[in-house]
């Protein structure tokens, strides 16, 4: 086994400009905000953000100016409100938005992950959502070569990164994810590159102890980054709640254009020098 | 919270009347997912489950399998709603149980919708210049044709939302659907009625409305001509026990937050 631990600073590196980017856990759930912010201190540009159900962490980096388009199930922040940033710069066309499907987006992630260019999915057909996935060569209507049935193969869906916040790993990349899981072990599966900032970092031996419990091998991931509250403001099973008022003021912040005082105080620390 | 304010005439507010007829539409023993932003849902499954539907399969937005949610949250997937649950069921897993025919009841909703059932949560005008960009259908262009029964919930019956024709086709109304799928259920339950497509045009009829609302009231706020069943009545209104089973869970009064 490798060693693979390393610094955040670091971690962030591995994303270049332009990179197709996925996220670990679903809305406020295990979000790698912590990740997220470092992405926004290093100014990266022109990402490509894709998810079943993201929320604050692609809004922010929307909003900090990371991104160029978006490819997602659903972008809101529930029962909080719309995604402001989104909402603001996909009206004003500055990000390419690409609707997506829930089922569609994860049939891509377990194309990559099992190593196949497309995977078939139901529904789908009689959407207007299948007129602007094929302009992007996401989707095509195929027939079941033994049944003939209809269907839509899913383009793979490959990322060029994969960030997943989780609860404990180990040096070496090995990773115990608690509560719901999502989609992380199929994006993990499907991304070039893994990182995993994690709240606490344990043991080889304690992985050897429950093997069942581990998530993840070390095999897996590229990336280890001890993150202690790395999902905050979002929530990580067993460790934290969501802090629905740190999201509320995001919200009102972010809706009176206001969003700069916000990374200065939350993402730059007051250290921006520009 | 605004719970002062009742909706409706005869002292039921609207999120219970809403609630309990979404949670009528679960039958004992069905399987049924609810996904995000979905508190009316939670809630209508914790109120089936908890009354007529006490053997039906629960499986939350947040992948726990039979939860016993005591409070309801802003998130849908928050996972403290996942109390006391029997096991864990990946979202991407309830998408495949549809896939084989074997998820019975899912809940979405529509920004618009029309006569057909044609819903759209992607955008207000063009595709390509959006007036209004919205959140996105989720899961709505899978679950629609295939789920055996699909009920969407609109908490503010209007011509804004129903409309003679969607700006975009997210989720699919019969008339977008291959014939398989023709003879899925979708109904819809609004702030005045339920309504479904039981005749042989698949068009949207009113099946009841809610008290102290009409027909009349129905049809003036919807932008397409309504059919209405020829056994239509009064929605069934929730007795005081099934109130109480809502407001002991969302103490927090999140049912409240699409009516604001």
């Amino acid at each position: 086994m490798k060693k693979v631990l390393t610094s955040l600073d670091e971690a962030a590196r591995l994303v270049r400009d332009g990179d197709l980017v996925t996220t670990g856990g679903a809305t406020f759930h295990r979000a790698p905000m912590e990740f997220v912010r470092e992405l926004v201190r290093q100014g990266k540009k022109n990402l490509s953000l894709v998810d079943r159900e993201p929320a604050m962490d692609f809004d922010l980096l929307i909003g900090a100016g990371c991104v160029a388009k978006i490819r997602a199930g659903m972008l809101a922040f529930e029962g909080l409100g719309l995604a402001p940033n989104f909402r603001k710069k996909s009206e004003a066309r500055e990000i390419i938005t690409k609707e997506g499907a829930c089922q569609p987006i994860i049939a891509g992630f377990r194309a990559a992950a099992m190593g196949l260019p497309s995977l078939p999915v139901k529904g789908m057909l009689g959407s207007d959502l299948l007129d602007i996935s094929e302009e992007i060569g996401g989707y095509k209507q195929v027939e079941d070569p033994f049944t003939g049935e209809k269907m839509i193969a899913v383009r793979a869906i490959q990322p060029d990164l994969a960030v997943i916040h989780v609860q404990k790993a180990d040096e070496y990349g090995n990773v115990r994810i608690e509560g719901p899981v999502y989609e992380d072990v199929i994006k993990a599966k499907a991304a070039k590159t893994v990182v995993v900032t994690a709240e606490e970092l344990i043991p080889n031996s304690e992985f050897r102890k429950m093997p069942e419990a581990t998530t993840l091998p070390h095999f897996i991931v590229d990336a280890v980054v001890e993150a202690p509250k790395g999902a905050y403001p979002c929530s990580c099973f067993n460790y934290y709640d969501v802090d629905y008022d740190h999201i509320k003021e995001y919200l009102r912040v972010a809706a009176k254009g206001q969003l700069k005082g916000y990374l200065d105080k939350y993402v730059y620390w007051g250290k921006t020098d520009e | 919270m605004s719970t002062g304010g009742k909706l409706m005439n005869n002292d039921i507010e609207m999120p219970d009347l809403m609630i309990y007829a979404m949670a009528s539409e679960i039958k004992n023993f069905e399987t049924v997912l609810h996904g995000v932003s979905s508190p009316l849902p939670v809630l209508a499954m914790s109120v089936a489950r908890k009354t007529h539907a006490p053997d039906m399969a629960y499986i939350s937005g947040a992948e726990g399998v039979d939860p016993e949610v005591d409070r309801v949250y802003p998130s849908s997937f928050d996972a403290r709603m996942n109390r006391n649950a029997v096991g864990y069921f990946g979202l991407h897993e309830a998408f495949d149980l549809a896939q084989r025919g074997e998820l019975n009841v899912m809940f979405l909703g529509a920004a618009q919708i029309d006569r057909y059932g044609n819903t759209n949560l992607s955008v207000i005008g063009d595709i390509d210049q959006p007036k209004v960009q919205l959140p996105g259908g989720a899961a709505s262009a899978f679950l629609m044709p295939i789920t055996p029964k699909v009920v969407i919930w609109i908490t503010r019956h209007s011509k804004r939302v129903f409309v003679d024709e969607v700006d975009f086709v997210t989720g699919q109304g019969y008339n977008n659907r291959a014939e398989a799928y023709k003879k899925n259920e979708l109904v819809v339950i609004s702030s005045l009625g339920v309504m479904n497509f039981k005749n042989s045009d698949r068009v949207m009829q009113i099946q009841s409305y809610h008290p102290g609302h009409t027909l009349d009231e129905i049809k003036e706020n919807t932008g397409f001509d309504l059919l209405v069943a020829p056994d239509v009545a009064e929605t069934p209104a929730p007795s005081k026990e099934v109130i109480d089973l809502i407001h002991n869970v969302d103490t927090d009064g999140v049912r409240w937050t699409e009516f604001r």
